[in-house]
């Protein structure tokens, strides 16, 4: 936690020198401190698209070069990082709104993972099969690691829903993986 | 499987930060020249402002009056009024300078 404040108070700083003298060497630092996470979870949203996300994320700090005036320090810098870029997600999928629906139909007509080979490669399948709304939220914070309210910030979406999607979520990812749990059952007995 | 245990299966899954590889480099080339803000029209509408209330006041008696018995040590009620106007404002300004300040 002492940590996590000062890093946000390094980023404040290193802020408040691009706002004021506008500081390049600053918001390279910034650049340099955020991009990992950004892309990271630009490539979560876009299930693993790095050409996509990678020009996603130029375009998300150019964009905070640009609005820096705006940060007033209400949100962590990564978190308003993190708000930009799912703005510019949103905007790049609207495009291929139609492709991202056929992709989920696709994804809701595959059979849900019972006697998987690999645990991971089933939650990935079962993270695919939650809606869009319930991905996002759980990616950031289950992987992320925001709290509801930076989350309910980054998405722009009232607390009580970001909570509902977090419920649910996982509610639903239980019950996917629920033959894992008896498969280790089996496994334990035998 | 509980929430905890999907939690950890979901933090297990994100590969965390994604290497630099030249990317930082590549977005501070892309990097427009910085805009500055404008100062000029807060400073024509703060003049404008205080001739505007110059001109407004300047036929009353009241500022007139206040100003000289101010002047003169007195502090009848026109300088009071002054004095407090003059309070107040300086009141506004300390509170702006100081919801800036916080804002840095």
């Amino acid at each position: 936690m002492a940590d996590s404040a000062a890093e946000a108070r390094i980023d404040q700083a290193l802020a408040t020198r691009v706002r004021l003298d506008g500081d390049r060497r600053a918001f390279e630092q910034l650049v340099r401190r955020h991009q990992g996470m950004v892309r990271a979870q630009l490539r979560r949203l876009l299930h693993g698209d790095e050409a996509t996300a990678d020009d996603l994320a130029q375009e998300t700090f150019v964009l905070a070069w640009r609005k820096l005036d705006q940060f007033r320090g209400e949100a962590r810098f990564s978190t308003w990082l993190y708000r930009i870029a799912y703005t510019c997600f949103l905007q790049a999928s609207r495009g291929s709104a139609r492709q991202g629906e056929a992709d989920d139909e696709a994804m809701e007509r595959l059979p849900a993972p019972a006697q998987a080979v690999d645990l991971q490669i089933d939650l990935e399948r079962a993270m695919r099969r939650l809606s869009a709304p319930e991905q996002a939220v759980l990616l950031h914070c289950a992987q992320l690691g925001l709290s509801h309210e930076e989350a309910a910030y980054v998405l722009a979406m009232p607390l009580g829903t970001v909570k509902t999607h977090a419920l649910r979520g996982k509610a639903k990812l239980k019950t996917w993986l629920a033959a894992w749990r008896e498969a280790a059952g089996e496994e334990e007995a035998s | 499987m509980n929430d905890d245990a999907i939690e950890a299966l979901l933090r297990r899954q994100f590969e965390g930060p994604v290497a630099d590889d030249g990317f930082s480099e590549r977005v501070m080339r892309q990097l427009p020249p910085r805009r500055w803000r404008i100062a000029w029209p807060l400073w024509l509408s703060l003049l404008a402002g205080a001739c505007a209330c110059w001109l407004s006041l300047a036929g009353t008696p009241l500022l007139h009056a206040g100003w000289r018995d101010w002047l003169h040590g007195e502090l009848s009620a026109p300088a009071m009024d002054l004095l407090l106007a003059v309070a107040g404002m300086a009141w506004l300004a300390l509170g702006w300078t100081l919801a800036e300040s916080e804002d840095r």
